[in-house]
């Protein structure tokens, strides 16, 4: 039996479980990474578009700062995410990609004077500023006020990632790789770390730690087609759903990117569209327009997705053997541009499409992309029922995008998150709270557990194929919990998910036996888990009778704050039950900087909550006060809604930026 | 018109070993695929893993070209498999795992802790002078051109197909290889490391670093993100001398 | 400051290997050419041999010349010899693992490299004799004289040998060396190097015409003059006295 003991235990070796490694290590603490793959090859990697960060150093972003980006965070979010948590992260986004810049990244920087670019299908010549000349530049993405999206051409997510597990080589981080967390390892209410199974060896080992983090990303890969790596499989979720202490939130929702390419759902980043892409429809008609006449192809991501895809029922897509699509055209931004800046999106074409995107229009549709659901935390990352676990990044639900992200929040909530709770875990970790009163008994039992459960799947006859259950649970999600959701749909797809969760329970592992490196044992163990995972979310839809952000009921098509003003939450407590127990966590208007409101795209269906008009009176009344006081918008942000003590110490310095505080 | 011709079978060879198995040796298995409208390797090899055999181990993850976990031989060359058209290869395509690298099972290879010891002897991490930075305060400027150029070489993915067609270290395997002379190349064109020529030489300036390739240029052909690595090595030895010389 | 001491040695035979395959090649280019000036008749051939020499200096001919610039040669082909054998295989089982790379990677600059460490073995006894004959021979090098030692010393195995073996390892080592250092690479490097590879397959060929030609024409003079061995070859017109006035 190996055991192996550590301050904090981190499970996923993206961007956010190296940020937690790093910051831990710098405070004093151990830590050990457990990654499914080398940690460069985390799906962070592939976020080619960028991080948003309120710089406001190039013209287009000039007037930006945290006060637009909360605002634009919020309203995508449709008022569904905590506010307190979105004011932490636009304030320290700033530093974290200053901290990035310092690490390594090489960011696409501004360059004095003029230079076209398309907006709005129209060439336009924009002037920098001579002063910003150098600082990082930002691109336009979708659902924001300012051009906020810094970027390193087209590969940011590849170069933020290698920047950061550089930074945890030079550390000396322990990483372990081809180690996957299979179990949390609990006692008396508090995790205590992990089991872990060598996926070369098979072997299993005990991870016992003070702390423990799980950043192991979304659960996309629930559904037949997504854009995430095949190792998004939402098993960090399931691990902590299985401990029946943990929460999850929100998971029903799940975002569905615009511009997937048709078939194999690889992504085109937002880039495309913010550089002056459109969007085109079987007659090469530019139809976004006539939806969003305002924001256009640059509206939110569910807001285009759903547009896309009513275009589509209206007979207006493209036909093809895989279905229908529609065009991405960015011919129009010429070859020399997307060579530069879209240089991804070029090779991705040519290898996958056999097209050249400078000539071509790429067929996209809608597709599964990003989970804002997760481990329900606090604003520390710990879960809010299970001591000692942590979470940050897409596995969490922290809750700073409520039930729609804006494109470029989430790789930069993953360093922000990733360093601010590195703080909270190593404040956990020096207190006295922190030490561990595990008997070894209860680790050796959470071994002999999971090593039983690996030994019915291997020894277990006449039981079911993982791929039957695997591939029909992928299609109901698609099929059933996809973009558009209703009622019948939903019951139907928990129904038959409850069913093949059953199913899942007599799952054999036909003919690949070994014990040691076997992709069928994986599988077999992942599809259970997943099971669950699937059931959170499509349960969770089905009871969320309102539309918010990317869940949209066909038979509930309006946000109702009234009875939904609140976050899912799920839990399973008895390993025996079949379905999840679902909660809900009222989101307090009382202390809202931004009372609930109107989006601004398509009609306002929202049924408002009665406290809305009260508190939208307080927030005027205050701030109308405060600048005729001569306040400035720290002093008026703090009188709305103080956060700035939550913060670590060291981060709550106020950013400098040009012609700002400098 | 496409569709009245009829799909070709795929003949995919793969090379399988299991080394944790006593009894395996390794040897070829042959799988029949019939072939997709658009089918890549990453398709073919799930079609087999789904239907014929569910114990072939490969690696993918991001399956898009970016992530750089499924280089594997394809007929002898090394390359990301998840973006090879099989419709760009022949009925009989033979499938093996990069060499060089510990093999974990079939294609699948431990080419993680390979990287991680090649970043931990270069140091690939910008050396700056370790004082406490601020970053309250504006980032530090970098000409918009140099950016670029770092990026540039900064979108390795550490795949190691580089390494697989690079025949120096097939035969010395303690040479740094293309990917990692082009990570001193990326390091040294950045301002904020501050490592002087001297310390670059104390890396790579011997027969296991720059002075070992033989200019076989391998890699400069077999690499999927067509990295400049001929110049780059070129520059390095120039350097390298340069160097020397000064001393 | 903390100043640390490289190791400079590596650096050394870096730059020796290649400044020693340059000058050799660069050598070669220039004896083939002049050597082949057999081509244009025994008579050019011959004043090319007077001219190195001295004669058209000193009044005399003086093969001490030639001995010396042998021995320079001979020993800038020892140097290169013994820091290039760093490059070749150093066991049996490194050559099997290279051939079985090069067999499956079917990659042509990597096939290259098998020519050159075969060609670079074969010169080190080919090269070496060849070498020592000059260096010891050097008053024997002339229309007859040399056409005698191709024949009846029975030096033209060798020579065709050698010649092949020069010639590929001659230009492959130059085409490598301009990748090497990034000489012409310009802006665009790859196009730089399929040009400097057309190139030096145009070499190739050109040099092994010229060499096979050459050593044709030494052959038929030796055939021609195997009664006659040991016999001198003299100036036979004043023109040529005449055009060095």
């Amino acid at each position: 039996m190996k055991i192996i003991y550590t301050d904090v235990l981190i499970i996923g070796g993206g961007l956010a479980g190296l940020r937690v490694a790093t910051g831990v290590k710098e405070r004093g603490h151990d830590a050990v990474v457990l990654t499914l793959v080398p940690p460069k090859r985390s799906h962070s990697s592939a976020a080619q578009g960028g991080m948003q960060a309120s710089l406001a150093n190039s013209t287009m972003g000039e007037g930006d700062n945290e006060d637009v980006h909360f605002s634009d965070t919020i309203k995508g979010s449709d008022w569904g995410a905590d506010q307190e948590v979105a004011r932490m992260f636009v304030h320290c986004a700033p530093k974290a990609i200053r901290e990035l810049a310092a690490w390594g990244v090489p960011w696409s920087r501004v360059k004095k004077g003029d230079r076209t670019a398309i907006i709005n299908a129209q060439k336009v010549t924009i002037t920098e500023k001579e002063e910003a000349h150098g600082l990082i530049t930002a691109r336009d993405f979708g659902g924001t006020k300012k051009w906020r999206t810094c970027y390193t051409s087209d590969g940011t997510g590849h170069s933020m990632l290698y920047a950061m597990d550089n930074k945890a080589h030079k550390e000396k981080i322990e990483i372990h790789e081809r180690q996957e967390a299979i179990s949390l390892i609990v006692d008396d209410g508090r995790c205590y770390g992990a089991v872990s199974r060598n996926l070369m060896t098979g072997e299993l080992v005990a991870y016992v730690s003070k702390a423990t983090t799980v950043a192991t990303g979304g659960y996309g890969r629930i559904y037949s087609v997504s854009t995430n790596a095949i190792i998004c499989q939402g098993i960090g979720q399931a691990i902590a759903l299985e401990t029946g202490i943990a929460t999850l939130g929100n998971m029903e929702a799940i975002q569905f990117h615009p511009t997937a390419i048709v078939p194999v759902g690889i992504l085109t980043t937002e880039g495309c569209r913010g550089d002056g892409g459109l969007l085109l429809d079987k007659d090469g008609y530019r139809f976004m327009p006539d939806y969003e006449p305002d924001k256009k192809e640059l509206a939110s991501r569910d807001v285009v997705s759903r547009r896309m895809t009513e275009h589509i029922r209206k007979g207006k897509g493209v036909k093809s053997r895989y279905g229908d699509h529609l065009w991405l055209d960015i011919t129009i931004l010429g070859r020399e541009h997307i060579e530069k800046n879209l240089r991804e999106v070029k090779e991705i074409c040519e290898n996958f499409l056999g097209i050249d995107p400078a000539v071509d229009w790429i067929p996209v549709r809608p597709t599964q992309h990003y989970s804002m659901g997760g481990i329900r935390t606090k604003y520390t990352g710990e879960s809010q029922t299970l001591k000692g676990l942590y979470s940050c990044g897409e596995a969490a639900c922290w809750d700073m995008h409520g039930f729609n992200r804006l494109g470029g929040n989430s790789v930069s909530e993953t360093v922000v998150a990733g360093m601010l709770i590195a703080e909270y875990i190593s404040d956990f970790c020096d207190s006295h709270e922190s030490s561990m009163h595990i008997h070894s008994s209860k680790i050796e039992q959470a071994l002999a557990v999971e090593k039983a459960k690996i030994e019915k799947l291997l020894t277990n006859t006449n039981g079911e194929d993982t791929y039957v259950l695997r591939r029909r649970m992928e299609e109901i999600m698609m099929e059933k919990v996809g973009i558009f959701r209703n009622g019948k749909d939903l019951q139907e797809a928990v129904d038959e998910l409850e069913e093949l969760y059953k199913r899942s329970q007599n799952i054999e592992v036909h003919r690949s036996k070994s014990r040691a490196a076997n992709p069928a044992l994986v599988n077999a163990y992942r599809t259970q888990k997943m099971l669950k995972v699937a059931l959170t979310v499509a349960y969770g839809a089905l009871l969320r009778q309102e539309s918010r952000g990317a869940h949209s009921r066909e038979d509930f098509p309006e946000r109702d704050d009234e009875n939904w003003l609140k976050r899912t939450i799920t839990s399973w407590p008895d390993a025996n039950q079949t379905l999840p127990t679902v909660s809900y966590e009222e989101i307090p208007i009382g202390n809202m900087e931004l009372p609930p409101g109107w989006r601004g795209y398509g009609k306002d269906l929202t049924k408002h909550h009665h406290a809305t008009p009260g508190r939208q009176a307080t927030v005027d009344a205050i701030k109308a006060q405060l600048e005729k006081d001569g306040a400035d918008r720290f002093e008026i942000q703090s009188a709305l809604m103080p956060y700035l003590e939550k913060l670590p110490k060291k981060y709550r310095g106020i950013n400098e930026r040009l012609g700002e505080n400098v | 018109m496409s569709e009245e011709i009829k799909p070709r079978i795929l003949k995919i060879n793969v090379l399988r070993f299991d080394p944790n198995d006593k009894n395996d040796f390794p040897h070829i298995e042959t799988f029949e695929v019939e072939e997709a409208d658009g089918m890549t390797l990453y398709i073919a090899l799930n079609e087999i893993r789904e239907h014929n055999d569910n114990s072939l181990m490969f690696d993918f993850v991001c399956r898009a070209g970016i992530c750089g976990s499924c280089s594997m031989l394809v007929d002898g060359r090394p390359t990301l498999a998840c973006r090879t058209l099989t419709s760009k290869l022949g009925e009989s395509i033979t499938l093996a795992p990069l060499p060089l690298f510990k093999l974990i099972k079939d294609l699948s290879i431990y080419s993680g802790e390979w990287m991680r010891g090649l970043n931990e002897r270069l140091e690939t991490w910008i050396h700056d002078k370790e004082e406490e930075l601020n970053f309250d305060k504006l980032e530090e400027r970098m000409e918009p051109e140099l950016a670029d150029e770092i990026y540039e070489l900064d979108r390795c993915v550490e795949c190691g197909c580089c390494v697989a067609g690079c025949g120096t270290i097939q035969m010395k395997p303690d040479f740094v290889g293309a990917v990692g002379l082009n990570k001193i190349a990326r390091y040294h064109l950045d301002p904020r490391d501050k490592r002087d020529d001297e310390e670059y030489y104390e890396l790579i300036g011997n027969e296991d670093g720059v002075f070992g390739c033989m200019t076989l240029l391998g890699c400069e052909d077999v690499c999927p993100k067509d990295l400049p690595l001929q110049s780059k090595i070129a520059y390095l030895r120039r350097m390298m001398i340069k160097t020397a010389l000064k001393n | 400051m903390k100043k640390k001491k490289i190791d400079k040695t590596p650096a050394r035979l870096d730059f020796i290997q290649s400044a020693s395959g340059l000058i050799l090649g660069l050598f070669m280019w220039g004896h083939m050419f002049f050597v082949s000036t057999i081509l244009l008749g025994k008579d050019v051939m011959y004043n090319v041999t007077r001219f190195f020499e001295g004669y058209y200096f000193f009044g005399e001919s003086y093969p001490i010349i030639v001995t010396i610039v042998a021995g320079i040669v001979f020993f800038i082909f020892i140097v290169h010899a013994a820091v290039a054998i760093r490059k070749f295989p150093s066991s049996y089982k490194q050559y099997k693992i290279m051939r079985n790379h090069i067999k499956s990677f079917k990659h042509d600059d990597t096939r290259l490299w098998f020519w050159q460490v075969f060609t670079g073995f074969a010169m080190f006894f080919l090269g070496s004799v060849h070498l020592y004959i000059i260096m010891t021979n050097s008053a024997d090098i002339g229309p007859y004289a040399s056409a005698d030692r191709v024949v009846s010393e029975w030096m033209w195995p060798l020579y065709i040998l050698l010649l092949l073996a020069v010639e590929f390892h001659g230009s492959i080592g130059m085409y490598r060396l301009a990748l090497k250092w990034g000489w012409f690479e310009g802006k665009d490097a790859k196009k730089t190097r399929d040009r400097l590879r057309s190139y030096k397959y145009a070499i190739t060929v050109f040099f092994l015409t010229l060499g096979f030609l050459t050593l044709a024409a030494y052959i038929k003079i030796g055939i021609e003059h195997k009664d006659n061995v040991g016999e001198r070859y003299h100036e036979q017109s004043v023109t040529v006295k005449g055009v060095q006035q």
